[in-house]
């Protein structure tokens, strides 16, 4: 919100300059965000009275004006039709720099000498209004500069107002708050007028159909106003706190907001059938246009209507049948109180914050109305003149009951850490406008004004308390460490920070995608099970419209994003969340974790050239799973083959560790690499997290390590292409004892000479007993009962020598 | 016999030769070997002395032949022919590198759990009680809104803060309760330079008696000198959230200019971290504490943002495009 800091002067006396005011505004919890200095009106620009004026014997558009700029009459050329004889209005000399940079000249137009320009307000930086040249009041004497006119450059503070407090979103509310810092009285303006001719209850009647919905309604009726622009005082205040100008009627009512923070509504009187109004909810079918030219449903929507229909969405906007308009006369000046729910509802279902909805919503003062509604008849009759009529309708039940609230002395010190004396407290409260009630030794109890209804429990008192008496004198001594007992979380935390440097140590960098997959990616690397996908019914965008319940696909995309910066060589892993839909509806969430490979990205120093082979990858990506399984002391790694639809046939697998599936793994379909460009093929997998570290809170048991020595024996056989290494280790352990300890594969060679379709395979055989040192001959033992099942059973042919 | 080692180790011509004269004088069987058994058999008074030549004798020969191998060692790299390029890259096995994101998640854990905390966690996918409800939301506030909060066909939401983790603990547990909750966070933020729609928060919870804002503010102070370094200041703000009172928020002096002012700090000297308060009285009844017996305060503050500030990251966004250009600086 905007705060102009002579507006601000009106109600409330300080010393403080801009920024020490800020300062204590941000440190007592109304954050100021910016402090704009106003420019001053640029030089060489002075009041001119206009004299007369005549057509421009040479342009239909444009007019000639003799003008007194207090040095003599000069003649300048006009475009605008609001030059009239009597108007004050700036005019820059030849010399003068306006907002926009220009410079004016003495000039000809259209064969007419001009001795300057009668200038708008947007040429003066002073607004955006370009509808005319700016008035300025009578009786200003010509050749005034115009920086004198306007008064000394204002300054206006950016305040960021909290939710909890509505009171603030006004001039008075920062006025109160000021006055509460500085220990200062505020002023309130006087809103006395005097009243004519009729009772206001015989110019208009109103009728609360909805109480709840619009628990204080009032309205006082002007008559023989006359509708105009505002004057530039009153047209500056909201063009200071960013709010656009309209007439000396509406004008009014906005100012009046912007100053107490009451919403106001002024009707056309004229144009109320009936010349009544019934706060009512919206019927079926029901549409308006209100005065932003939009048509809208009001069904069921608080609204105020005439006998013919809805003429304002209450509290939200006017309609545009008894908007205040030039010829308007008669005007019935709302100021209500309604419900924050009901104005919230309305404001959602019609899209539409305004200044009023945005204070209705979170709730206005009833006490408030009445004086609202003085303060805006009495600036109307100054600015538009006219008459009120005697009185005022007022619906209203009632004030609600006072809330009375006890603080602690000792309640403030146990939960503030600091004692702050008991006057302290009874001050700091009553220069927020709380009455004291009562007051012992130990407590005192205070009734909180309508303005706060923030204001409900004893912290609430002793926020206010500590905000006022500063935070910044609340001590900071080092933390006591006291201990309290954990949950299973904090094992789980550890253990995945475990998995996080495994991972890391094993050559991966870790990435982070959104938990949001788009549609698109999921139909390119398909992945996960769309029957029980989450989607998101109000997505910030198409690109993150799904709940993942993949890591592999933005892991797939984030391999070719690299690719296409030229990063070829990638490790990569994601910790992440995926979601699900279960069967009762509810979501599911389950911790994986995706590997990505491509190219060689740990290997440094000579690390070879040349895209890697499937094989190559593949084996790779085997082997950092495999290498994550011992850091998580899951056993051996055992793969089996699996169509995977994001995966290339063939390079598929299921993982399985420990006697559970943990996951799958493969090469990225080559289809997909190939659009992507990729330069080899990329290894993928998922793991389930909590098979990974299933293994994690065990503590190893320690085994005796081998006394005796141990004997090796290679071997090297000649099978069928078809023979796996999986099957000859099966084949190997089925015809071993139990001495051997180990079956190293170190070579494979293919070669015609060994014949085609066959491949020879080298093992290093290490044997050893836990009670003795083996002899040759246990070993050659041992190494023949090998060779003969391996013979048998895979119809090897064992290579000597 | 020293001289006469001594000559033999200047006269060996290459290291092979070199390694016969160690192994005639200091191998198993060499000569000092045999020195040996003849220390047991004399004299006591001698054997001291004896020892201490002995011992004299073997540094002197180790020198020596240290030396001329080193003298060999260069005369080798001086000569011509083929010879070993030391000059070539090591081979290693590259580790990765830790998402920033993780990184201070980690750090910041560290700190607290120094201070007596363990880290809770909850799901993603929350009740609107949890996250909104028992935290004091007025259901009327903005926040709830389909614009602000991603609800799930379900009824259910993307979590907007981590405090429904607090709420969790304190249904399951009795005070005392120190805990932090870091996790991801979602908010229908348009994606710029500083809003993300997915983000991660720690947030932090103690409950015990006699818990006071004082101690709030010592425990974050203590943090940021932990997390920041030294000489980082921390500021205290009023504010408002629902669920905390008195609420404030915090700042933490300007890691850039030390307060002076500077583009980073908007020349205000101050970095705004996150919130805190007192827990709500009304959160306490919620969850069956009695607010008479127990005190409590919680804290919270964007991991993004931290990671921002401690790694001079300008751009939001970058954490999430995963450019290992930009990940693996993070070593
Ligand atoms: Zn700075």
């Amino acid at each position: 919100m905007k705060v102009p800091i002579a507006w601000l002067r009106e109600c409330v006396d300080f010393d403080a300059t801009p920024g020490a005011l800020a300062e204590a505004l941000t440190m007592s919890g109304m954050e100021v965000e910016g402090i704009v200095a106003e420019k001053r009106a640029p030089d060489g620009v002075v009041a001119a009275r206009i004299v007369a004026v005549t057509p421009h014997p040479d342009a239909d558009r444009l007019r000639l004006c003799r003008v007194d700029d207090g040095r003599g009459e000069v003649e300048v050329v006009c475009g605008a039709d609001n030059a009239a004889p009597g108007v004050t209005a700036p005019l820059a000399r030849p010399g003068a720099s306006l907002a926009d940079g220009t410079v004016v000249r003495e000039s000809a137009i259209r064969g007419r000498a001009s001795a300057g320009m009668l200038c708008a307000e947007d040429e003066l930086g002073l607004s955006d209004d370009h509808s005319g040249i700016m008035i300025l009041p009578d009786g200003v004497r010509p050749g005034t500069p115009l920086a004198e006119v306007l008064g000394p450059p204002d300054t206006v503070l950016e305040v960021e107002v909290t939710w909890n407090r509505p009171d603030c979103l006004s001039i008075m509310g920062v006025a109160r708050e000021v006055g509460a810092i500085f220990r200062r009285p505020v002023r309130r303006p006087d809103v006395s007028f005097a009243e004519e001719g009729g009772p206001a209850a015989a110019l208009a009647a109103v009728r609360v159909e909805d109480p709840a919905g619009c628990p204080r309604y009032t309205a006082r009726v002007l008559t023989g106003v006359r509708v105009a622009p505002s004057p530039w005082w009153l047209r500056r205040r909201l063009l200071q706190c960013g709010v656009r100008p309209i007439n000396n009627v509406v004008d009014v009512t906005n100012y009046v907001l912007l100053e107490c923070g009451h919403p106001l509504h002024a009707f056309d009187r004229e144009r109320l059938e009936g010349r009544a109004v019934v706060v009512r909810r919206g019927r079926p079918g029901e549409i308006m246009a209100t005065i932003d030219g939009a048509r809208r449903k009001v069904e069921g929507l608080l609204v105020i209507a005439d006998a013919a229909g809805p003429v304002a969405v209450a509290g939200v906007m006017g309609g545009m049948k008894s908007e205040i308009r030039p010829a308007t006369s008669a005007v019935l000046i709302e100021s209500a109180r309604f419900h924050p729910p009901a104005i919230r509802a309305a404001s959602s279902a019609l899209g539409l914050s305004t200044e009023s909805s945005y204070r209705f919503e979170r709730g206005v003062d009833g006490e408030g109305v009445d004086w609202a509604s003085r303060r805006a008849a009495a600036l109307m009759l100054r600015t538009a003149g006219g008459s009120a009529a005697r009185g005022v309708i007022d619906l209203y039940a009632g004030p609600p009951a006072p809330r009375r609230v006890t603080c602690r002395f000792a309640r403030v010190r146990s939960l503030l850490g600091m004692e702050v004396p008991a006057d302290e407290i009874v001050d700091i409260l009553s220069a927020l406008g709380m009455g004291v009630a009562g007051r012992t030794a130990a407590a005192c109890e205070v009734v909180a004004p309508g303005y706060r209804p923030d204001i409900e429990l004893e912290a609430d008192l002793i926020e206010e308390v500590a905000r006022l008496h500063g935070l910044d004198r609340v001590p900071a001594p080092m933390p006591a460490c006291r201990v309290a007992p954990g949950g299973p979380d904090e094992q789980e935390a550890r253990a995945l920070d475990g998995l996080r440097a495994d991972l890391a140590a094993l050559g991966l960098s870790e990435i982070m995608n959104y938990s949001f997959v788009s549609a698109d990616l999921l139909k390119t690397v398909p992945a996960g099970d769309p029957a029980t996908r989450v989607e998101l019914p109000n997505p910030v965008n198409r690109d993150q419209s799904v709940l993942r319940d993949s890591l592999l696909p933005q892991m797939a995309a984030t391999v070719g994003r690299n690719v296409s910066r030229q990063s070829c060589d990638l490790g990569l892993f994601e910790i992440g969340r995926t979601f699900a839909r279960k069967a009762d509806g509810t979501t599911a969430e389950k911790t994986r974790v995706a590997l990505g490979l491509l190219g060689r990205p740990a290997r440094i120093g000579m690390p070879g050239r040349g895209a890697a082979t499937g094989e190559e990858t593949f084996l790779e990506l085997k082997g950092l799973i495999e290498g994550l399984c011992v850091c998580r002391r899951l056993g051996p790694l055992q793969v089996e083959s699996v169509a995977f639809p994001a995966l290339e046939d063939g390079w598929a697998v299921a993982l399985r560790a420990a006697g559970a599936v943990i996951g799958m793994a493969g090469l990225l379909r080559e289809d997909i690499a190939r659009e992507w460009r990729l330069p080899g093929p990329a290894g993928l997998a998922e793991l389930d997290v909590a098979a990974l570290l299933a293994g994690a809170f065990d503590v190893p048991v320690c085994r005796p390590v081998p006394l005796y020595p141990a004997v090796a024996r290679d071997i090297a056989l000649v099978v069928d292409e078809s023979v796996t290494h999986a099957r000859v280790l099966e084949a190997i352990a089925a015809g071993a004892p139990k001495e051997l300890t180990q079956a190293c594969l170190f070579d494979t060679f293919r070669s015609e000479g060994i014949g085609k379709d066959k491949k020879s395979l080298a093992y290093s055989l290490v044997y050893r007993a836990m009670d003795r040192t083996l002899t040759d001959e246990d070993a050659n033992a041992y190494h023949e009962a090998v060779k003969n099942v391996l013979r048998k059973k895979l119809n090897a042919q064992i290579r000597e020598g | 016999m020293k001289d006469e080692a001594q000559a033999a180790c200047a006269a060996a011509a290459d290291l092979a030769a070199l390694e016969q004269v160690r192994v005639r004088y200091l191998g198993r069987q060499g000569l000092l070997r045999d020195i040996t058994p003849a220390l047991k058999t004399a004299p006591a008074e001698q054997r001291a002395e004896l020892g201490r030549l002995a011992n004299a004798l073997k540094t002197a020969l180790a020198e020596a032949l240290a030396a001329r191998r080193a003298a060999l060692a260069a005369g080798a790299a001086g000569a011509s022919g083929p010879r070993f390029d030391c000059s070539l890259p090591g081979r290693w096995h590259r580790p990765g590198t830790l998402h920033p994101v993780s990184r201070v998640i980690a750090d910041t854990a560290a700190i607290f759990r120094t201070m007596g905390f363990t880290v809770a966690d909850g799901p993603d996918v929350e009740t609107g009680y949890h996250n909104f409800e028992a935290l004091n939301t007025p259901p009327h506030h903005p926040s709830l809104d389909a614009t602000d909060t991603f609800w799930l066909a379900s009824g259910e939401l993307l979590r907007t803060q981590t405090s429904p983790v607090q709420i969790r603990v304190m249904e399951s547990r009795r005070p005392p309760v120190r805990v932090i909750t870091p996790g991801r966070c979602y908010r229908r933020d348009t994606t710029d330079a500083t809003h993300s729609a997915n983000f991660h928060q720690i947030e932090g919870l103690v409950v015990d008696r006699d818990v006071s804002l004082a101690d709030l503010k010592g425990t974050l102070a203590h943090f940021a000198h932990l997390m920041m370094g030294p000489r980082v200041k921390v500021r205290f703000r009023p504010h408002f959230f629902p669920f905390t009172e008195p609420s404030v928020e915090y700042d933490f002096s300007c890691h850039v200019c030390g307060g002076g002012g500077c583009r980073v700090c908007k020349d205000s000297g101050w970095i705004e971290i996150a919130g805190a308060g007192m827990v709500d009285p009304r959160v306490f009844m919620k969850v069956g504490y009695d607010p008479e017996e127990f005190t409590g305060f919680a804290f919270g503050m964007g991991v993004e943002r931290m990671a921002m500030i401690k790694y001079g990251i300008t751009d939001i966004r970058t954490l999430y495009e995963n450019d290992v250009r930009f990940l693996e600086q993070f070593r």
